[in-house]
């Protein structure tokens, strides 16, 4: 995984990422590199700051207008997203989603046998044994032992969400997209949710687009802004907390507030934190 | 080339025709997404209903009043016994009128029997048009249609029933929110589509043959009507069924009828394929 | 926190589901061997008429079972399978009369005919789904409908195109033909049984599970790295094949085939007999297929407008049984073997899960 990866080249890199529908421009030249150091990466911003169509860029769900985009070096600009995906990057959906019929098992199965073994027609999908192996240690990494037979549409908001990054793990990728995580949920859920990204962005890369500034000053290494379709800024908490630019940004859009569930942080959520990303460091 | 103007004067008229039952289909599909394979039926209810009335009545325009109002009940009769129920179940709404489509027509096939029968026109005689002979009652035929057309979407644009529809369309939670009845507009619209068709079908009466199984030849040409001019674009589907019933009126004349449908199929699916949204989308109501 | 509460019906439930599948077991099996007995024990109760209904059975199930495959395990409603039947039936009827062709090669002749059918059409249809694929579906097996209408030379159009069957085998002097009844009838059963094998082995493979996968979510399917286009097409053209084996079928077994066989209403039918059978389920549209069947030959007897029964069954099962007869089954045998078991209250208790965890949101 990471560790076999060469630290020179960076696990994702995007080169001038436009992305236009029509007339809007909701990726304004992006250049983005995450190297491949085990960070924790948190995007914020406001809404509408082209954070999830970034994401659905890097997962080849939207083409680019114009640029590129690296996952280790290799040029996936127009790939499609199947193909991306079995490359080793998974990511999560704003909205949670997995297959409501199916087992959690089934749910983590399916990811993993994409990834491993493929669609074999004729052969029992019981006769998989490394698929099986890795199914059960995924569903122990994320928790979810004690629910593995239940129908997925059957399970708890917080334990979709698990789910879902049950899913994506079980592919084995080398970077992780979180969209949102923990939007949503109840600050119980919140905590559980949040050790769990913290563990997993151990053993792989991980972005995350979080609206939650306490959770994002608390556990990211790195953070980087986005407005408007750009990078307003990149850095660690304590640089972006302190960083002028943002402050405004951020405050410019606090009143175009459109009264959705994410936060937009005041000045005191983006002081506070700062503090704990000080103590941190 | 008078056969061909002939022919060509006859498609525009029976366009006119479909065009009212067309926009039913479409309204039907739009609000309450609902693929309606019985709306075939419900046009042949309309002519058969019109045929029942003539036949004891001798009155045609009777006929015009009441089967559409007859369309109406039967619409909401049916939307509340057989699509409330399955609300939501996308795949399931498409079985349930086909099961619907069976029963019409063989209520119809026990009721007015299995073989075609005739109906005169209320008017009759010719005009000399162009150097033919032109049966009076298709001209009425269509100064009915664009009539009762140009009521419907006055209706629709005018009306508060018809504002209510329309935003129903765009989105049902805000105009539940905002205390539009949703479920009666659902009920309604539906009532609305048989209504059309039941109306088409007193108009094309005296025109075509009154048969239990009409409905199966004008189902999948106003299926070809809506998509081609958009789902849910209301006008463009007007534009699409008089458009493509003149267009297979002219290829008629030079060829077999069935390869004027199977063009007007071919141009549906490139239109499915390529432009889902229908080929006059931009001007969407 | 709400993990605790439903782990623990959740278990106590297992063991009628495991009942549940012995009893499908069971009736499957019951249901294989009724059909591999048929023409010895019909005769015993009945007359031979109903040997030959029975072989109708088979074969409509099977292309019922097209209709399934699509639907009940990819989420794909094709109301256009009769075109794929369609070219089955004439495959064989146009091999045998028009080219000559011997007993097999016109068998293999018309599965070829609707598997390129299919792959053609599908690459095209599973590029949309729901209500586009649906209204795709039926336009493209219009467009053939009225094609083979026009080309009544070759097709026969509405009269259809009658053919001399052609021998099985021959051995010098004898030939083996399906003009014995029984050998038709088992050769039928071979057939359709090799097929339900497939389609288990296929449903049971993790092919199968990514199909499903799909149906649930197809966002998320691509997500995980599933090519769904290229799997949508692959269950198209596997579906199409049932349904050109089961015409190819129908043409030997009435020695002809007919436009009229590819008429839309034909391609609803299959819909009905899989829904009302139960989708999603592998013996569901032999089920439904059969007893519709069944009441069609019985009730015609005696009731000219049988149909008007058919349109109430078709309406009353998808409102009061979205799952179908086999969905019946199910929830009755649950019903006997857990009485306890009731999905009312665990639907309670789930709420009651959700409103004990209000206060913490």
């Amino acid at each position: 995984m990471s560790a076999n990866t060469n630290n020179n080249v960076p696990v994702l890199e995007t080169q001038h990422l436009v992305k236009r529908f029509g007339g809007l421009t909701a990726t304004n030249d992006v250049n983005f590199t995450l190297a491949s150091n085990g960070r924790l990466h948190a995007i914020i911003g406001p809404n509408g700051a082209g954070k999830t169509t970034f994401f659905n860029l890097i997962s080849g769900r939207l083409k680019p207008t114009s640029g590129k985009i690296l996952f280790k070096g290799e040029d996936i600009t127009g790939y499609s997203t199947h193909r991306i995906a079995r490359l080793g990057i998974s990511r999560t959906l704003q909205i949670k989603s997995v297959f409501d019929a199916l087992s959690v098992e089934d749910n983590i199965w399916i990811a993993a046998q994409a990834k491993m073994a493929g669609w074999h027609p004729l052969r029992s999908a019981r006769h998989f044994p490394d698929t099986q192996r890795r199914v059960d240690k995924v569903i122990e990494e994320v928790g979810l032992q004690e629910i593995a037979k239940r129908e997925a549409g059957t399970l708890s908001y917080g334990d979709v969400a698990l789910l879902e990054m049950g899913i994506a793990l079980a592919s084995d990728p080398e970077l992780l997209l979180l969209d949102e995580p923990i939007c949503g949920m109840s600050p119980k859920e919140t905590q559980r949710t949040v050790e769990k990204i913290v563990e997993l962005s151990k053993l792989v890369n991980v972005i995350l687009i979080e609206h939650d500034m306490e959770v994002v000053f608390d556990v990211a290494d790195d953070i980087t802004v986005m407005a408007q379709g750009g990078i307003l800024a990149q850095g660690s908490p304590s640089e972006i907390a302190s960083n002028h630019e943002v402050r405004e940004a951020y405050l410019g859009f606090d009143e175009d507030d459109d009264g959705e569930l994410a936060i937009m942080p005041n000045e005191q959520d983006i002081g506070q934190p700062s503090k704990g990303a000080h103590s941190n460091g | 080339m008078d056969l061909v103007f002939a022919l060509a004067i006859n498609g525009l008229i029976w366009g006119l025709i479909i065009a009212l039952i067309a926009l039913g289909l479409s309204i039907i599909f739009g609000l309450l997404d609902i693929i309606n394979l019985a709306h075939g039926d419900f046009f042949m209810v309309g002519t058969v209903l019109a045929w029942f009335i003539v036949q004891s009545t001798d009155n045609f325009w009777l006929a015009f009043i009441l089967v559409p109002i007859i369309g109406l009940l039967l619409g909401a009769v049916i939307q509340k016994l057989v699509i409330v129920p399955i609300k939501g179940a996308a795949a399931l709404s498409i079985v349930a009128t086909f099961g619907l489509s069976i029963i019409l027509q063989e209520t119809v096939r026990a009721t007015f029997g299995p073989a075609p029968k005739r109906l005169l026109p209320p008017v009759e005689g010719t005009i000399p048009l162009f150097g033919i002979d032109y049966e009076l009652y298709r001209l009425v035929a269509a100064v009915i249609s664009i009539i009762c057309l140009a009521a419907f979407f006055l209706f629709l644009h005018k009306a508060k029933l018809g504002t209510w529809m329309r935003a129903v369309r765009h989105d049902p939670e805000t105009a539940l929110a905002l205390g539009i009845p949703v479920q009666r507009i659902y009920t309604i619209t539906f009532a609305i589509g048989f209504g059309m068709a039941a109306l088409g079908g007193v108009v094309a009466a005296p025109i075509t043959t009154v048969d239990f199984r009409a409905g199966v030849d004008i189902l999948p040409f106003c299926f070809i009507a809506v998509i081609i001019g958009g789902l849910g674009n209301l006008q463009g589907t007007a534009a699409a069924a008089v458009l493509l019933a003149f267009m297979e009126g002219v290829i008629t004349a030079f060829a077999d009828p069935v390869v004027a449908r199977i063009a007007s199929l071919l141009f549906m699916s490139a239109v499915l394929l390529v432009r889902p949204q229908g080929i006059f989308a931009g001007a969407t109501s | 926190m709400s993990n605790a509460a439903p782990t623990g019906p959740a278990r106590s439930l297992r063991t009628p589901e495991q009942k549940l599948a012995i009893f499908n077991r069971v009736l499957s099996a019951a249901l294989i061997l009724f059909f591999a007995s048929a023409p010895l024990i019909l005769p015993l109760v009945t007359n031979n008429f109903w040997i030959g209904i029975t072989a109708e059975i088979m074969m409509w199930s099977l292309f019922a079972a097209s209709v399934n495959l699509l639907f009940g395990y990819t989420g794909l409603l094709s109301f256009g399978q009769a075109l794929y039947f369609g070219a089955g039936m004439y495959g064989v009827a146009i091999g045998v009369a028009q080219i000559g062709l011997g007993f097999w090669p016109a068998f293999g002749f018309g599965i070829f005919c609707s598997i390129f059918m299919a792959l053609v059409t599908g690459s095209l249809a599973v590029r949309l789904t729901w209500h586009y694929f649906a209204i795709i579906t039926v336009v493209f097996s219009l467009i053939f409908y009225f094609l083979a209408l026009t080309m009544s030379s070759i097709t026969g159009g509405d009269d259809g195109l009658a053919f001399q069957l052609p021998p099985m085998f021959q051995f010098g002097d004898t030939e083996i033909s399906l003009t014995n009844s029984t050998l038709q009838y088992y050769f039928i059963f071979i057939v359709v049984g090799l097929c339900f094998f497939l389609k288990w082995r296929l449903l049971a493979s993790p092919f199968g599970r990514a199909l499903v996968a799909i149906r649930e979510n197809d966002v998320r399917a691509e997500l995980v790295g599933i090519n769904v286009y290229m799997m949508r097409l692959a269950s198209f053209v596997i579906s199409g094949f049932f349904a050109g084996v089961a015409g190819a079928l129908f043409a030997f077994f009435g020695r002809y085939a007919s436009t009229s066989y590819m008429f839309y209403h034909v391609s609803g039918e299959a819909v009905v007999w899989a829904i009302v059978g139960g989708a999603g389920t592998l013996f569901g549209p032999v089920l439904g297929t059969g007893v519709l069947i069944i009441i069609r030959e019985e009730l015609s007897l005696y009731w000219d407008h049988y149909l008007l029964l058919v349109g109430v069954i078709i309406i009353l099962t998808v409102i009061f049984a979205p799952k179908g007869l086999t969905g019946l089954i199910n929830s009755t045998v649950l019903k006997i073997v857990a009485p306890k078991h009731n999905p009312d209250t665990e639907a309670q208790s789930n709420l009651a899960d959700d409103k004990a965890r209000q206060p913490a949101e």
